[in-house]
């Protein structure tokens, strides 16, 4: 009973800012909605002759895709096209699933920026949980915003799910599968909050500040709101007599994870984070997802052993400033100069050292540029997240780390199949088969082509035709007007 | 067969066992060394065999398994591997300098071995650092003992098994200055702004560690009758401050002034612990047989100081009046380069205290073993003891010695005709080249790839705040 009440409370305050977004929202695209008016535009398409990936791997050459409703009704060669459908000509066109991102912001406006120091607080060895950046309470549904730049962004290159967080520092709050489509935050949502987001990101000027406290922190946030949790179901049995159980939203959002109700997707950069959240998971055991995966590459054994499910980052790390106008061949046979047994008398000849180190740097990042690819080598199955990643470098960025030897079916195994099973969401997403939702990618040529063209995405049906972000090589310009949605389908 | 026979069997066997148990381990056998074994003299022309990463032999024309190492020593000095007390090396942040006490965090979260200071320190024989929470706070965070094993990436494969856990105090202007004055990182001042306050942190957190025990102890006898009984609330500083009280963790604090010396004695004695190291403890020889008496450590520097107010009143005679009024007396580095030298640096405190050659090498193995609790592994060359050792070109009290090879567990990870000019583990893919050359003095000590977060950049302006060392 107390919990049902603490678990009223934070429906109260959803229901208001729910409430809140509404009364935001014009009334005609809500009567729009509702209008038992005969609808202009058929909510039945097919594409027909079309070459489908419904899986990577499975491909059928030639064949039609119906959906009806937002929901894939036939897939196959031969398909009979209902007499309601809209026709699209799928000739030299493919049809893919549309890509799932794993851990995001995308779809949550991004809040300014703070310059400058920040805010002086009485004591920072005791800050509110705000100021530490200690807000699991948070719940990404209620800032989720149709209209936000980030949304047509990631959908033009083909996102159409996302696994939402809001911004923030070391536990910025609840997650949520979202779909890129809707006209309101609610109708975006998939589903319900399933995971708590973690980071090793420090608050600035207070308590707790470097990585060793935010694990410090972490157990003692943990290892109260166990205590709480056992508190509580002693007062849910029996209050009579006993003093209530203390409350505050942050160790109540804890408690699902503690019952193992709630996954943590903590942030890990690197080798250290990973061990680190590795470390903090099996010492209090929790139901952990490691994503964001940059340099991991030194890690693969202890997540083969571990088997936790990840997600690596889609971003890349930028050129170094001396190689930025030098061209390819020329770098590859700076790389090919490394020696790893340079003798040099330093104070002599720190141009030798210098040029190695430079050769060394380029090895770094092709190691960074190959680290899908080796995740593949080692029979991890991984996601993709695009927390942190501009969204107009990704098509390039997963053309890198194709180059880098990741093939193409990993590629997309990781942005539809494998993200789908991270996440829960095989039954109803990251194939194009039967039964799923028409969340669905059609390009003009291969997918991870650099020449490639994505000519509609499909998000639970609804229709967006890209029109010129076009060649996937062309950074994104965010302009909404290069994409129009198909309102009534 | 008779009993000689059976007995040789038998130890075969059990050697077999041993050596098949690590058999991943390497084993090596160093000949015709001068040993300098630390707590058994100088042996002459001597072997020594370490098997399966411990020193399972010391003596002339040892049989060595078939498959080890051969290294010939002749003309050459044996010595166990240098332990640190004092350092900051293999860390991705050392001052939560957020609180005056932070007892709960720990420098174990956050080893870093990728850090070249590693190799830098095996360079200079050093095997074993105490790798320490900075100073910033009167009760920092607890230390970590690492091992040297320079290459791994697993931070825990850095950790010293077994080495008991220890937590880092500071006297003094550091946490006054961090904590005690208006502005400091962009918030009000707190306690302690003076040495009075200081002591009034640390006695207050005893105080609380011990409630906080009394309440959990008191809880745990409820709970076994009444299932219903209420724990309290969960703390992980007072944890800490617990177990210190339970005798569980060493103390290492950080102190220079006399005064300030006796009075952290005072505050432990009242509390019943008896586990303290004072490190750098300039003025230390003021009350050496107060400290002897006490029990008390001291690790220190040879001849470093002025650096600040409190550091004016100091000498070179320090450590040898410390050791001969009895105190288990170390010198540290403090420094990602001074630990490249300690050998130097201990030779310094035997000519200016007249110590033994012994004595003065006893003060970079032994002593701060014995104060790190790992005396019984590493600090001197005895048969069952880790195959942690250096071999130098010269006596490692000449100021010519230079380190040539260096072992842990037996496994040869610093060898001075196979040093590289670049020994990094990795670079940055995207930092500016000349960020690397600041590491060519070593001099900057925690350069990993910017990845390590001084805390005071973190209010956003330029600190001179800079406690990890002094």
């Amino acid at each position: 009973m107390f919990h049902t009440f603490h678990r009223c409370r934070t429906y109260l305050t959803l229901l208001a800012s729910a409430l809140l977004i509404l009364a935001a929202t014009p009334f005609d695209a809500l009567a729009q909605k509702d209008s038992p008016d005969i609808p202009t535009v058929s909510n039945v398409v097919a594409i027909q002759g079309v070459r489908i990936i419904q899986a990577p791997g499975r491909v059928i050459e030639s064949g039609t895709v119906v959906f009806r409703d937002g929901v894939i009704e036939a897939v196959g060669r031969r398909v009979d096209i209902p007499y309601d459908a809209s026709v699209i000509d799928g000739s030299d066109l493919s049809v893919y699933a549309g890509f799932i991102d794993a851990l995001t912001n995308v779809g949550v406006p991004e809040p300014k920026q703070q310059t400058g120091a920040p805010p002086s607080v009485p004591d920072r060895s005791n800050p509110t949980f705000e100021r530490a950046g200690i807000t699991p309470e948070k719940d990404v549904r209620v800032l989720l915003d149709p209209s936000d730049k980030s949304v047509g962004a990631h959908r033009k290159i083909g996102f159409t799910t996302v696994h939402t967080v809001p911004y923030g520092r070391m536990l910025p709050g609840m997650t949520a599968i979202a779909l890129l489509t809707g006209d309101d935050a609610a109708s975006m949502i998939y589903s319900d909050a399933t995971a708590t987001m973690f980071k090793f990101q420090g608050a600035r000027g207070v308590y707790p500040g470097t990585p060793m406290a935010i694990m410090a922190k972490f157990r003692q946030l943990y290892k109260e709101a166990d205590r709480r949790n056992h508190l509580e179901s002693m007062y849910r049995e029996d209050p009579v007599g006993m003093v209530r159980p203390p409350y505050d939203p942050v160790h109540s959002a804890f408690i699902p994870v503690i019952e193992g109700d709630q996954r943590v997707f903590a942030f890990t950069d690197d080798a250290l984070e990973i061990h680190r959240a590795l470390n903090l998971k099996e010492e209090l055991g929790i139901d952990m997802v490691l994503t964001g995966l940059s340099a991991g590459f030194d890690a693969i054994d202890r997540i083969s052993e571990t088997a936790v499910p990840v997600a690596l980052t889609l971003g890349v790390p930028e050129k170094p400033k001396w190689a930025a106008k030098i061209k390819k061949d020329s770098l590859d046979q700076i790389l090919g100069s490394y020696t790893d047994d340079t003798r040099t008398a330093t104070f002599r000849d720190v141009e030798a050292e210098r040029r190695n180190l430079e050769a060394k740097q380029l090895i770094s990042r092709a190691r960074y540029l190959g680290m899908p690819a080796a995740y593949e080598e080692a029979g991890i199955a991984f996601a993709f997240t695009s927390y942190g990643v501009k969204t107009s470098e990704i098509r390039s960025n997963l053309r890198e780390f194709i180059e880098g030897g990741l093939s193409e079916d990993a590629a997309l195994a990781a942005l539809t199949t494998n993200a789908a099973d991270l996440l829960g969401l095989s039954a109803s997403m990251g194939t194009v088969e039967e039964g799923k939702i028409a969340n669905l990618i059609v390009t003009a040529g291969d997918l991870f082509d650099k020449e490639t063209k994505i000519k509609f995405v499909f998000v639970d049906g609804h229709k967006y035709e890209i029109k010129s972000p076009s060649k996937s090589d062309d950074k994104d310009k965010d302009k909404d007007e290069d994409e129009r949605r198909d309102k009534d389908r | 067969m008779n009993t000689k026979t059976v007995y040789s069997v038998g130890q075969s066997l059990l050697l077999l066992l041993f050596v098949a148990q690590f058999a991943t381990a390497q084993n090596v056998v160093i000949r015709n060394a001068t040993v300098l074994s630390i707590t058994n003299g100088t042996l002459e022309n001597t072997d020594v065999l370490i098997a399966g990463g411990i020193i399972t032999e010391i003596g002339t024309d040892i049989r060595a398994p078939r498959g080890t190492q051969e290294v010939d020593a002749t003309g050459k000095f044996l010595m166990p591997g240098i332990v640190d007390a004092h350092s900051h090396i293999a860390l991705s942040s050392i001052n939560e300098g957020s609180s005056p006490v932070t007892a709960e965090v720990s420098m174990e979260d956050v080893v870093n071995p990728y850090h070249l200071g590693i190799y830098r320190a095996l360079a200079g024989g050093v095997t074993t650092s105490h790798t320490m929470h900075g100073s910033a706070n009167v009760i920092g965070g607890q230390n970590e003992t690492i091992k040297h094993r320079w290459g791994v990436t697993d931070p825990d494969d850095l950790r010293f098994d077994g080495a008991p856990r220890t937590i880092k105090f500071a006297l003094g202007e550091n946490p006054t200055r961090t904590h005690g004055r208006r502005a400091s990182g962009g918030t009000g001042a707190i306690v302690p702004s003076t040495r009075m306050g200081v002591e009034q942190v640390l006695r207050s957190s005893f105080e609380n560690g011990k409630r906080y025990m009394e309440a959990w102890d008191d809880y745990h006898l409820k709970v076994a009758t009444d299932s219903r009984a209420i724990p309290p609330v969960y703390n992980g500083r007072l944890e800490v401050m617990a177990d210190i009280i339970r005798g569980n963790i060493l103390v290492h604090c950080h102190s220079y002034r006399a005064d300030e010396i006796l009075m952290l004695t005072r505050v432990l004695a009242d509390y019943g612990v008896r586990n303290i190291t004072f490190q750098h403890a300039n003025e230390a020889f003021k009350v050496a047989p107060e400290l002897a008496a006490f029990g008390a450590h001291a690790s220190v520097f040879s001849d470093w100081w002025s650096y600040k107010f409190e550091v004016y009143y100091s000498t070179s005679y320090n450590a040898a009046i410390l050791m001969r009024n009895g105190i288990v007396t170390s010198i540290n580095s403090d420094s990602g380069e001074l630990n490249r030298h300690l050998f130097h640096e201990a030779g310094k405190s035997q000519r200016y205290g007249g110590l033994t050659d012994d004595e003065a090498l006893s003060m970079i193995t032994i002593n701060p073993a014995i104060q790190l609790g790992i005396q019984d592994r590493v600090g001197s060359i005895e048969i069952g003891k880790d195959g942690d050792v250096v071999i130098f070109d010269s006596h490692p009290l000449s100021v010519y010695a230079i380190p040539e090879m260096t072992f842990v567990e037996g496994k040869k990870y610093f060898d001075r005709f196979e040093d590289a000019d670049d020994m990094r583990m990795e670079v940055s893919p995207t930092a500016e080249i000349g960020m690397y050359e600041g590491q060519i003095t070593g001099r900057d000590r925690f350069n990993h790839d910017g990845e390590i977060i001084n805390f005071f950049e973190l209010f956003g302006q330029e600190t001179t705040l800079n406690f990890e060392d002094n």
